[in-house]
Formats: C-alpha cells, sequence, structure tokens
C-alpha cells in the first residue's frame, strides 16, 4: 500500500502519463473520428482499419486506450493532491495553495467531463413560422419567426429565431430571440441557434381523401419499399425508392400525379430553423471547476512573484 | 500600408540586432529594441484601425491574429530588453525577433486573406476576443521560452546554461496561466455558448490540449531531478512547435471547426 501511495505521488509519474496522453491524442488527431468502418478500409487497408477499429481510434475519447491513461492520470493526481496537503501540515512548508486549487479543479474537471460524456443529451429540430415542439412535456416551444441578415458582401450577419414558451399552458416567455452566441436558458435546457435550411413540402392525399404532408427526408412504405421524398425540381416533387440499402427508383411526380397510394395535392417550400436544445448535467461542475483552476492559476502567479520565483 | 512599415521596422530592428552580435567587442546595442517598440505599436495600430472598420476587435482571421500576435512579441522582447541583466538577452531577442519576422511574413503571403470583414455570427462574441487575445499574449511568452530552449541546449558555457534554464522557466511560468485560461477555459466558455458544446474534440482544441499538456509536463519537470535542465529544454521546444502546428498546421493539414481563424 505504501509502495504504491509512493509510485502514484511521484512528479516523475505525472509527467510521463501527461506526455503518453498527449501523444495517443495526437495519434488521434490524424485518424478522422466517428467514421463508419467502410472508409477505414478504404482509406488505411484492411489490416490498419482493423487495429484502429479494435483498438477503437475511431471513437478516441472515449476508448479505454485513452481513459485509461485519464484514470491513471485522475489517481496520480488525487494523491498528488493529498500528498501536498499532509505534508505541508508537517512540514510547516511554505503554503502555495494555488497549485493545490489547480489540482483540485482539474479533478472536478474530469468528473464534470465524465457526466458530459454519459448524461449530454442534445437534439436537432428543424422549425419553420408557426411551429411548435414540446421540451420536456412542461414547456412549448413555438416559433413565431425567424430572420437570416446578411452584410453587404453577402456573408452571413445573424440568424435570428424568435421564439415564445407557454409553461403548461400559461405563457412564460412572451418573445425571445435566439441568436448565435445567445442561446435561450429554460428548465436545465438551452436552445442554441444552430442551422438553418429551405424546406420542400409535399401535400399527399390519399385514397380516402385525408391529406398527408411531407418533407424532405420524410419518406413512406411502398409494396415492401421505402419511398423518400427528395425535394421539388421544377414543379415535380422528386421520390427515391430504396430496397435493402439500394435504391432501385427515382420517380418525378407533379400535381395530381399519383405516387403509390397517394396523390401529390400540393407543393410549396418554406425556409426553416435548426434549433438545438441541449442538456447538459456535466457543465456546472465544468463550470464551477474551471473557475477553481483560474483562481488556482492567479493564486499560483501571485505568489510565485511574492516568492520572487518569476 | 501600416503593417508594412512596421514589418519593415521589425526586419531593420533585426538587422541592427545581428551586426551587433557579430561584433568583436560584444557591445549591447542601444536601440534596436526601440524599433521593436515602434513596431509594435504600428501593428496595434492596424489592430486599431481594422477594428474601427469592422465595428468588432479585429482578430477573427489569420491575418489580424498574425498582427496581434507578433506585435504583443516584440512588446515582450522590449519589456525583457528594458529590464536585461545578462549577457544572453541580446541573442534572444534576436532569435524571438526572427520569429516574429516569420509570423509577419505568413501575414504578408496569400495564405492569410486580408480582406477587411465583420466577423460571421459564430465569431461575434467577447469570449472569442478574450480567448484569441490571451492565447496569443500567452504563446509570445512562450516564443522567448523556445529561443532560451535552443540557445540552452547549443551552449556550453554553465553560467549560461543556468541563466537560460531559469528565463526558460520564469517565461512559462508567466505564458502558462495566461495560456490556460485564454485558450481553454475562455475558449470552452465562448464554445459552450456558440455550439453548446464546451468541448468537442474538434483537432484544433485537441491540438490545444496537447500544447497545454506538454507545458504542464515541462512545469513538472522542474521536481524530477532527472529531467531538469535537458528534458525541460526539449519540452520547452517541442511545447512551441505544437503551439505553430496549432495555430498553422490544424488549419490547413487536418478539419475542423476552427477553419476560419
Amino acid at each position: 500500500m505504501k509502495a504504491l501511495y509512493k509510485f502514484f505521488k511521484s512528479a516523475k509519474l505525472a509527467v510521463i502519463i501527461i506526455l503518453i496522453i498527449a501523444v495517443l491524442s495526437i495519434i488521434s488527431t490524424l485518424i478522422p473520428q466517428g467514421r463508419d468502418a467502410a472508409f477505414y478500409f478504404h482509406t488505411y487497408g484492411a489490416f490498419w482499419a482493423q487495429v484502429i477499429l479494435t483498438l477503437d481510434f475511431d471513437d478516441f475519447f472515449r476508448s479505454i486506450l485513452f481513459l485509461i491513461p485519464v484514470g491513471l492520470f485522475f489517481i496520480n493526481l488525487s494523491v498528488c493532491a493529498v500528498d501536498r496537503l499532509v505534508n505541508r501540515e508537517r512540514r510547516k512548508a511554505r503554503r502555495r495553495y494555488g497549485p493545490d486549487l489547480i489540482h483540485v479543479g482539474l479533478l472536478l474537471l474530469i468528473i464534470g467531463a465524465m457526466f458530459s460524456v454519459f448524461a449530454r443529451i442534445e437534439s436537432l429540430v428543424y422549425m419553420g413560422e408557426g411551429d411548435e415542439i414540446q421540451l420536456q412535456g412542461r414547456y412549448l416551444i413555438r416559433l413565431l419567426d425567424y430572420e437570416y441578415k446578411e452584410y453587404a458582401n453577402g456573408r452571413p450577419k445573424d440568424w435570428i429565431s424568435t421564439v415564445e414558451v407557454r409553461r403548461n399552458g400559461e405563457l412564460m416567455i412572451a418573445s425571445f430571440p435566439i441568436e448565435v452566441n445567445k442561446p435561450l436558458r429554460i428548465g436545465g435546457v438551452r436552445i442554441y441557434q444552430t442551422s438553418f435550411a429551405r424546406e420542400d413540402r409535399a401535400q399527399l392525399r390519399d385514397k380516402d381523401g385525408i391529406s398527408r404532408p411531407i418533407s424532405n427526408g420524410q419518406g413512406f412504405e411502398l409494396e415492401g419499399a421505402v419511398v423518400i421524398f427528395r425535394g421539388i425540381e421544377g414543379n415535380t416533387a422528386v421520390f427515391e425508392q430504396w430496397e435493402d440499402h439500394s435504391r432501385t427508383a427515382i420517380y418525378r411526380t407533379g400535381i395530381g400525379e399519383t405516387i403509390g397510394e397517394y396523390t401529390v395535392a400540393e407543393l410549396g417550400s418554406r425556409d426553416v430553423t435548426g434549433l438545438k436544445a441541449v442538456k447538459d448535467p456535466g457543465f456546472i461542475p465544468v463550470a464551477i471547476a474551471l473557475i477553481i483552476v483560474a483562481a488556482g492559476l492567479t493564486l499560483t502567479f501571485v505568489q510565485k512573484r511574492k516568492d520572487r520565483d518569476i | 500600408m501600416i503593417a508594412t512599415i512596421a514589418f519593415a521596422a521589425m526586419i531593420v530592428s533585426g538587422v541592427i540586432q545581428v551586426i551587433y552580435l557579430l561584433r568583436r567587442q560584444r557591445k549591447i546595442d542601444p536601440f534596436s529594441h526601440y524599433i521593436l517598440l515602434a513596431a509594435a505599436v504600428l501593428l496595434l495600430t492596424v489592430t486599431i484601425d481594422r477594428s474601427i472598420r469592422i465595428r468588432f476587435v479585429a482578430v477573427t482571421n489569420t491575418f489580424e491574429s498574425l498582427v496581434f500576435f507578433s506585435a504583443v512579441i516584440a512588446l515582450v522582447l522590449f519589456v525583457y530588453r528594458l529590464r536585461a541583466k545578462d549577457r544572453t538577452i541580446p541573442y534572444i531577442n534576436f532569435g524571438a525577433t526572427m520569429v516574429a519576422i516569420a509570423l509577419l511574413a505568413v501575414a504578408s503571403s496569400p495564405i492569410a486573406p486580408k480582406d477587411v470583414a465583420p466577423p460571421i455570427p459564430a465569431l461575434q462574441s467577447y469570449w472569442l476576443v478574450l480567448h484569441v487575445t490571451l492565447s496569443f499574449i500567452g504563446e509570445s511568452f512562450f516564443v522567448v521560452a523556445f529561443i532560451c530552449a535552443i540557445y540552452y541546449l547549443t551552449t556550453g558555457d554553465e553560467e549560461r546554461k543556468k541563466n537560460l534554464d531559469r528565463l526558460t522557466y520564469t517565461t512559462i511560468a508567466i505564458g502558462y496561466p495566461i495560456f490556460t485560461v485564454g485558450a481553454l477555459i475562455f475558449g470552452a466558455v465562448w464554445a459552450q455558448n456558440a455550439w453548446g458544446a464546451y468541448w468537442s474534440w474538434d483537432p484544433k482544441e485537441t491540438w490545444a490540449l496537447i500544447t497545454w499538456l506538454v507545458y504542464t509536463a515541462y512545469l513538472h519537470t522542474r521536481f524530477v531531478k532527472k529531467f531538469r535542465g535537458r528534458v525541460s529544454a526539449v519540452l520547452a521546444i517541442v511545447g512551441f512547435v505544437f503551439t505553430i502546428f496549432t495555430f498553422f498546421g490544424v488549419n490547413y493539414l487536418l478539419a475542423g471547426l476552427h477553419s476560419y481563424a
């Protein structure tokens, strides 16, 4: 036990672990992350693709290869933090609390980051003017207005999605402009302006005369195959038929024409805004950790100046 | 135009420094650092002028970043030269002036477009301004540490080695907290506000972290007898090479979120 304590409190071990994490991270940035297996086989050949996939280098920062050194770093840092404290009491040494704060802050940061890795949820929704979405069962968000502003040279200046929020049916926020860098916060969830798109819509009518609206990317079943609405070209709706992961046909259907059991009744398009809702239980501990680290760095700096160390 | 004059001033300062370094009587030149100061003031004028024109702090593209970075390096060198106590300073000043000249050469090349354009929505955040400016201020001290470390590894003079080791340490000890707060902490706050994720393992973020890890390792080598000296100096050099790679290499060799700066 004593030997283990001595092993983990060593600064030499800290330097070595830090450098191992650095080297592994370098390798990870040379290999594109999160692609499908085919990409790695195509780019690196069968042998290296196998190595990358076996070692999870395609999802490196969640892999054992990364998490084990981080775990060791965590233990090393914890033991050092405790040891510094104990030693200082024993030796009545000069008090430099800055590094202690940095170490504790980093430990909290790792814990907070783990919450983010395993419990963070995000979802992207596209909304047109007048659309509504439910949030956490209690909130109803309705898009009042969506505006895109450009500079004179055509570069984007701003995207603004103005929303109304109701809680349990009661008006909570009458109007809030969500902009890039200005998210909306409600009930532990933040909503970000993320993207925008042009959405094509087709109004389909079945044999009984019931209409069914469909947006690009959505689809329906047709004789065992899936038909996806791709968008509008000219005055026709473009549909793709897919069977067993391969495209088997393309249909161009005008207004009044039929596809399967449906008749295309109307075609139109509209601007939609991409809003991202994020719930991250790791954010608060991480934010506190960052404040502690910043305070620790400042204190270390001040104390080093005072001691004429720098 | 002002940037070109600043660039020329920087070169003139470098030439004066090298002339004095090659002269036999080893006299420290009395005025090249004032030319560096003038270059810094001119470069900051460029930043202010562009800021007024785009109505935002002008650190939102590669050219503007390089102008700011070089200005801060020149200021740091000016201050170190004023406080100079030992004979190594003129050599360090010269090496670091060369780094600043190289950065300005990149700024004047077609790699860095000079359009005066207001920032796109993601960059319209004062967290970004703090992120960029503090990162470069921290990195300016890393430039000095880098030159000291190279000098340390190449000189045989023990007295000089001791001074250089000390100067490498002090510059990193000043640059490290500024870099950590600017690059990593304010960077995370900005990312959280802009994209809803304080960290996304984008290649530039990862390389900034790798750079930080190297300097963290450097600071801890000071507690390990075996590592002190040579290993420390090597890490100070690697740290700066990674700093530059994070700035340029990631943009041109790896793809990611930071493709605009």
